[in-house]
């Protein structure tokens, strides 16, 4: 009975790296993985994530092992009357395995460093693209207008429609017009927390046409769940083309019509 | 009695979440307007006891709606009406797929904890909204291209729901496909009628004669054709009822039209700063409610006034029922401020044309008189620009003239290369 | 496991369940819930309202007579009026409490001479014959020294109404249940042609000077009057030979709806304010002294 309880736990801890790994190597073929990327750093900080993923698994699928062994091992039914022996523990054996791990993650930290400043550090200098002001539930949008200035009377205001060109540069200037809101790109491997009271620079390189997501990262409220919006990468030409329309369509002092009676929409 | 921890544990994790509400969902019913069914009354002010409707008078009232326009799950409408069913299809009822794949329950998913089941305006959210979501019964809708009291159009409705309203809680629903967004906006008008004949319905109570023994006739002449058709006729002519707006002329000198749009502001024909302040900032005064609080608010008026008055005891009865109606089905009246004109926000649509609309017709609903016929079409215009200009103390001198698009700017240092 | 009391081990469970339970259990004020409807009824009027019959009372008989006879009387107020309370001016201080000047509320009007009851409407609900078409005369509804020169004013339906404003500062009119809320210019006036009937008066209001208040009826038939400042009042043409139900309403009554009710049993009057009578052609009928007593307007 008791050796019968000793191989079900230990195979119960067995399970976890087997279901471990077999959930990793399952996953991206059904679709549960790391969204579409199409931005210019985003390869690098996929590249980052597949190293640390290979890293931390290998040391993982390692200690998992070892740990059902043990318990398999030791198991006090399995080995009759023979008492455990209590030692004091190994100092040199507690120095490895601090020592070890510690510049394990130091080389992390440095390795990563690069990524992390081309995101976050080198801004390019260039004027605001878009400001976008996060607001419960939200993403508000304000283009420069003909004069090329945010915050003069002929901005651009949209929501949540956000086109920006693709291959180019592009700088995001985020504020929040309430709470705690986060800029979050999965497609695009940006998130920027917005903070009420400041102005924050994100930029990034679309390198592929086409529409993603927004999605609000912090939760901000009991609309958080929906407060989605859509980024579109067009060429510069339809980008152009398209603020023209927009802006036409702000200043409007006659109304539209199409045939069905409703109002053209992008 | 002592209770062992084992037990205890056993009703905290099997018990209790039985108890908090697991079981059969009971199907969504529409709510009956009970602020109207004890008070059925076009004038608040003259509320009393003795119009209060029966509980079988309220019963008839939900019946011939329920027969007039079905249920949340399974809408119906009459022909008179002039809806689409189709489309109310898509949005009614619980959220699911269709036979083809296409989701239904559109206004179960998007709408309905904001403004309720009922079109009510007190969804499970609202209590914590401001301003309060719009209660569609009434049928008084204020951001639209039509006359005052008249009704939107469905492109009015559309742009609503297309761009949502900015500077409250309303969101774009821009990322919808517009099948969806009309779909929502059939399902809003349905609502709106349905809650129109409610109230219309409740009010025939009073118009009855002794014979007909306190019972609505459940007749077509009567239901469809005295109740029914002239809402229907309402919302089908307010196309019809679009304000005709004058171009604004090309040539036009801005800075000399907001020049003249400030005198207009500050004159007494148009008499924007009583309400907006003299600096705009909507401090001009305060103590002025939308409609539907203007309703509640009056109602609590009318209420401490009969108290004060020593009321008989079926009075009594009444007072204490209606505090009961007030306190859960009514959301507490706010004051409706003035728009602050600085804040370059503006809920109906920052268009010049929208800010047009706004000060014709005013705002349907709200304290927002109409100009039309006090202030000629041009001098709206100069009023119009005046109105943009003030969030930017913008005299009307512009930056560089070119293209909307910004120049791409210069390569930045994005990635960092082998030279660095 | 660390020690901890036996005693603290064996209440905590219980304590934190009693705690979830009555979270669970909710608190707020309940929605009051109205009753649902008659599912198998509304099915069955369903049908019928589709199907297309009418499946009605028989139609009434239609009596109809010849001649126009008239309507007066003269309505009396009976007991103490209270002391008039005093209006809060909240806007354009320099004209609407110019000198001191005090607005009060008057929607009770009681003449101190002959204690005539002013400001009573009285109308008829429906009536089958007109006499004369719509007159094209404007009326003229007055505003001065930030009040309703009429507290409650009659009209037909199609008849112009000019609506002035007699103050050196703008109004703006608002009358409720209709289009028309708007910007009046001091010294200045705008036509306003009503062209639905109301039910029961309606309030006019103004939005800038908020206790300015007054009432306004619109009838089709145009068969209307407002009692006097002395409390009476005459409706002429009224087609005779046929059964005219008539509604009373007063601002402060307590009736349904404002729906004035006397004691005046041969005329069958109800609490709702309603009394029928028949005109012989060419009669003047006079109802004579209306006694309302103090008790029936409230405060």
């Amino acid at each position: 009975m008791k050796r019968a309880a000793g191989i079900f736990w230990a195979l119960l801890f067995l399970a976890v790296p087997v279901l471990g790994v077999a959930t990793f190597a399952v996953a991206p073929s059904i679709d549960v993985w790391l969204p579409e990327d199409v931005s210019e750093h985003g390869r690098e900080i996929d590249s980052l994530f597949y190293f640390i993923l290979a890293l931390t698994g290998v040391v993982f699928i390692a200690t998992e092992v070892l740990l059902f062994w043990f318990i398999w091992k030791y198991d006090a039914a399995a080995r009759g009357e023979e008492k455990a022996t209590y030692i004091h523990g190994s100092h040199t054996l507690e120095v490895v395995w601090t020592i070890i791990p510690a510049a394990t993650l130091l080389f992390l930290a440095i390795y990563q460093m690069n990524a992390w400043a081309n995101v976050k550090m080198r801004r390019p200098d260039m004027p605001p693209t878009v400001e976008v002001i996060a607001r419960q539930f939200e993403w508000r949008l304000r283009y420069p207008g003909r004069d090329g200035e945010l915050g003069t009377p002929d901005d651009l205001h949209l929501v949540n429609d956000l086109h920006l060109p693709v291959d180019e540069d592009v700088l995001v200037q985020l504020k929040s017009m309430d709470v705690l809101h986060s800029f979050f790109l999965p497609n695009l491997r940006i998130k920027q927390d917005a903070v009420p009271g400041m102005k924050i620079p994100v930029w990034f390189k679309g390198t592929e046409t086409g529409s993603h997501d927004i999605v609000c990262a912090e939760l901000c409220g009991w609309g958080h769940y929906k407060m989605k919006g859509r980024i579109t990468f067009v060429t510069r030409p339809e980008f152009n083309a398209w603020l023209e329309r927009k802006y036409a369509e702000q200043e409007a002092t006659q109304p539209v019509e199409d045939v069905t009676g409703t109002l053209v929409t992008n | 009695m002592i209770i062992t921890t084992r037990l205890s544990l056993l009703a905290l994790f099997v018990l209790l979440p039985l108890a908090s509400g697991c079981g059969p969902t009971p199907p969504a019913s529409f709510r009956l307007n009970m602020v109207e069914a004890i008070s059925p009354s076009a004038e608040k002010d003259s509320i009393s006891a003795e119009q209060a409707l029966t509980p079988a008078q309220e019963k008839q009232v939900a019946t011939i709606l329920a027969a007039m326009f079905g249920t949340p799950d399974t809408p119906t409408c009459l022909p008179e009406t002039g809806l689409d069913p189709a489309k109310l299809v898509l949005a009614a009822g619980p959220v699911r797929s269709d036979i083809v794949g296409r989701k239904n329950g559109l206004y179960r998913e998007h709408c309905v904890h904001c403004h309720g089941i009922t079109g009510d305006g007190m969804g499970p959210t609202a209590a914590f909204l401001n301003p309060y979501p719009r209660d569609y019964r009434p049928g008084v809708f204020k951001f639209k291209s039509t006359e005052r009291a008249s009704k939107p159009t469905h492109a009015d409705l559309y742009r609503v729901l297309h761009e949502g309203l900015a500077g409250s809680s309303m969101p774009s629903f821009a990322l919808l496909s517009p099948v969806q967004i009309d779909a929502l906006v059939e399902y809003v008008k349905y609502l709106s009628m349905r809650g129109e004949t409610e109230l219309a319905l409740m009010r025939y109570y009073f118009e009855l004669d002794e014979e007909d023994e306190g019972k609505l006739p459940e007749t077509r002449e009567f239901l469809v054709e005295e109740i029914l058709e002239p809402i229907a006729e309402k919302w089908a002519s307010a196309e019809d009822q679009e304000i005709e707006v004058p171009e604004m002329p090309e040539d036009l000198d801005l800075a000399a039209s907001i020049a003249k749009g400030r005198e207009l502001f500050h004159g007494d024909k148009a008499n924007c700063v009583k309400c907006h302040g003299v600096t705009a900032l909507g401090d001009g005064q305060a103590n002025d409610y939308d409609d539907w609080s203007k309703n509640i608010y009056k109602i609590e008026e009318k209420l401490k006034t009969l108290a004060d008055s020593e009321p008989d005891s079926e009075e009594r009865q009444w007072i204490a029922e209606f505090e009961r109606v007030l306190a859960g089905d009514a959301l507490t009246p706010r004051t409706i401020p003035p728009r602050n004109l600085r804040q370059g926000i503006y809920r109906g649509g920052r268009r010049p044309l929208d800010l047009y609309y706004r000060i014709h017709a005013g705002i349907n609903g709200a304290p927002m008189p109409a100009a039309k016929g006090t202030v000629a079409p041009e001098d709206i215009w100069h009023i119009v620009n005046y109105i943009r200009s003030l969030p930017y103390d913008f005299d009307g001198e512009l930056g560089a003239d070119r293209a909307v698009a910004a120049q791409p700017g210069p390569a930045g240092r994005l990635v960092a290369t082998q030279e660095d | 496991m660390p020690e901890v009391p036996i005693t603290i081990v064996r209440r905590l469970p219980p304590a934190v369940v009693l705690v979830l339970a009555a979270t669970v259990v909710g608190c707020g004020p309940a929605r009051v819930a109205g009753p649902l409807p008659d599912a198998a009824a509304a099915a069955a009027l369903r049908a019928s309202l589709t199907s297309g019959e009418s499946a009605g009372a028989a139609a009434e008989e239609v009596v109809s007579g010849t001649g126009w006879g008239s309507l007066t009387g003269r309505f009396v107020f009976v007991g103490t009026t209270g002391e008039r309370r005093v209006l809060t001016v909240s806007k354009d201080i320099e004209v609407c409490s110019k000198d001191g000047m005090k607005l009060y509320d008057n929607s009770l009007r009681v003449d101190p001479a002959s204690n005539g009851l002013a400001d009573v409407v009285i109308f008829v609900r429906k009536s089958r014959r007109v006499k004369n078409p719509v007159s094209t005369e404007q009326l003229v509804f007055d505003q001065k020294n930030c009040e309703f020169l009429s507290p409650v004013f009659a009209a037909r339906v199609g008849q112009p109404i000019d609506v002035r404003n007699s103050d050196p500062i703008g109004h703006n009119t608002n009358v409720s249940g209709s289009s028309f809320n708007q910007l009046i210019p001091a010294g200045d006036g705008t036509i306003f042609t009503p062209n639905r009937e109301t039910g029961m008066p309606v309030s006019v209001t103004c939005n800038i000077h908020p206790w300015m208040k007054a009432y306004a009826v619109f009838r089709d038939d145009g068969y209307v009057a407002v009692s006097a400042a002395d409390g009476s009042f005459t409706i002429s043409d009224l087609p005779a030979g046929e059964p005219l139900e008539f509604q009373v309403w007063h601002a402060r009554s307590l009736g349904p709806n404002g729906g004035l009710g006397l004691e005046k049993p041969e005329l069958k009057w109800s609490s709702k304010g309603r009394f029928e009578i028949t005109l012989e052609p060419d009669q003047v009928r006079d109802l004579g002294t209306l006694e309302v007593p103090a008790a029936a307007l409230g405060g």
